[in-house]
């Protein structure tokens, strides 16, 4: 038997119109603009889709049922988004070309994936890159370099933009498929490398700070300053609680009051 | 003249000024969720940026720095939304180069002279930032509000009616920034920064302690995130090597 015929055949790479993926792109920004607590980004999703269903042959019971099937809860990542965007778009698509794919496979299709996008990009931006990119401009910072971190923010937005546009096109081609990209065990090595990498840059602010209190001729002295530093980054280690910044800030100056009652 | 300021205390602020801080401060809010998030709303470039519309960035950088390291642990991301830094740290910044009490001595004369009064305006940011949490989260409660008036699509199929409610909530985002942003602003500009001058001796000492506390608190508070068995080599590593980096080139640079 011929191998190939076994092979299921290549289809033809599909891509979207230049005008219709500005238009979900630029959209695409906005995701999280309408998020509310009940259903939190349905209305960006929705918001987003729009400019395809506006390109169909319309009718409104169709759009009736269009828009039932973005309406319900939905939250994902907002920089992953567009993955799971692209492939709607072509499953609405495949959709009204045929009566394969059925409307609540699409709600399902985008629940599950959404959710796994959601926490991918959770670990990886979040969790990952965030930290990393705010000790990097904090180190930045402590030498002084304000241009540096103009700079740092600059290639992010320019590479979070890049990522989102070349998104939208990958998740389209792959329509169903993108599920597979889930799987790709590059996620989990980037997402190791970018925790990594924000832990040393926290030591390295962290040695970079100490360095520069030691020579601050401060009030309290250096060494009360070392006990300060040393009780407020084991404080939340020992608390096991995570507690909002402005809430520290508060912490700090009981531990200020107290440093300056001490001396 | 500001109507609850008294007489002679502080300046007429400059409007012309605080309409541009007003207008980046809707901007930055926009960015911080409801568009693009660039990270440019972050507390350092929010400061920074603010630093720069008044001429003086290197404020900016002393007051975003402490405040940028301290809320590093806070996450923007759906219900565990926190506060809100960035009219926060505009207002910060603006409000006192409004005042006329530049805090960039701080960081260029090498004087710690001015520390007591950028203590004073982080804390007034964290205050401010609480506020803000309040009103985003009325936002928020607004948009769900919007968000089922759009359910009459579900009947009527009309396509305009979704389009103008996401922008409606884009506009509230946009307006609610640049009001806090000169709200706020005027507040430090006004009364928070003059009642400094009335503040008692030990007050004033504490809070020229604050910001050198701050780096610390945010530190551990992404120690604790990261996990500390999991963590601590690799910050060790960082931190040793920076330590004495610094020492070194301290000593041997002019």
């Amino acid at each position: 038997m011929n191998p190939d015929l076994t092979r299921k055949p290549k289809e033809p790479r599909r891509r979207l119109s230049w005008g219709l993926q500005w238009s979900l792109w630029v959209r695409s920004l906005s995701l999280q603009a309408s998020w509310n607590h009940q259903r939190m980004q349905n209305l960006g999703l929705l918001w987003n889709v729009l400019p395809w269903l506006r390109r169909q042959k319309r009718h409104i019971n169709q759009d009736r049922l269009f828009f039932r099937r973005y309406y319900g809860f939905f939250n994902t990542n907002p920089y992953l988004a567009n993955f799971l965007i692209g492939g709607l778009v072509r499953l609405e698509e495949d959709r009204s070309a045929g009566p394969e794919i059925e409307s609540e496979f699409i709600g399902t299709f985008r629940d599950s994936v959404g959710r796994a996008f959601a926490s991918l990009g959770d670990q990886l931006f979040w969790l990952g890159l965030r930290p990393t990119l705010v000790m990097l401009i904090c180190f930045s910072g402590l030498l002084g370099q304000i241009s540096s971190i103009m700079l740092i923010l600059g290639i992010f937005t320019v590479f979070q933009l890049v990522l989102r546009w070349l998104a939208l096109q990958r998740g389209y081609e792959l329509g169903m498929d993108i599920v597979d990209l889930l799987f790709d065990r590059r996620w989990h090595l980037w997402i190791a490398r970018t925790k990594r990498a924000g832990m040393v840059l926290t030591g390295m602010v962290i040695g970079l700070y100490l360095a520069q209190i030691t020579d601050t001729g401060v009030s309290p002295g250096r060494g009360m300053l070392w006990v300060g530093t040393g009780l407020g980054m084991g404080l939340p280690v020992i608390l096991r609680k995570r507690l909002p910044g402005e809430v520290m800030i508060l912490a700090a100056l009981l531990m200020a009051l107290v440093l300056a009652f001490a001396i | 003249m500001i109507p609850w300021v008294p007489p002679g205390l502080v300046s007429d602020p400059n409007l012309p000024a605080l309409l541009v801080l007003g207008l980046m401060a809707g901007l930055l809010a926009l960015d911080d969720t409801a568009f693009a998030q660039t990270w440019f709303g972050q507390p350092l470039p929010a400061a920074i940026l603010t630093g720069y519309l008044f001429g003086d960035p290197i404020t900016g950088l002393a007051v975003g720095l402490p405040l940028q390291l301290v809320l590093s642990g806070n996450i923007p991301v759906g219900q565990t939304f926190t506060g809100d830094p960035t009219s926060a740290a505009i207002a910060a910044v603006g409000g006192t180069l409004l005042a006329g009490r530049p805090l960039s001595p701080v960081l260029v004369a090498d004087t710690v002279g001015t520390l007591p009064l950028l203590g004073w305006v982080i804390l007034g940011a964290g205050l401010l930032s609480m506020l803000g949490h309040l009103l985003i989260q009325a936002e928020r409660r607004s948009n769900g509000i919007w968000m089922l008036k759009g359910l009459h699509s579900l009947r009527d199929g009309r396509l305009g009616r979704i389009d103008s409610l996401h922008i409606r909530c884009l506009g509230t985002t946009f307006l609610r920034g640049l009001a806090s942003g000169i709200l706020f602003t005027l507040f430090i500009y006004g009364a928070w920064v003059p009642l400094y001058d009335h503040l008692p001796g030990l007050i004033r000492t504490s809070l020229g302690t604050l910001p050198l506390l701050l780096p610390g608190l945010g530190v551990g508070t992404l120690i604790d995130r990261y996990g500390l068995k999991s963590s601590w080599h690799w910050m060790a590593l960082g931190m040793v090597c920076t330590f004495f980096a610094a020492r070194y080139f301290s000593g041997v640079l002019p």
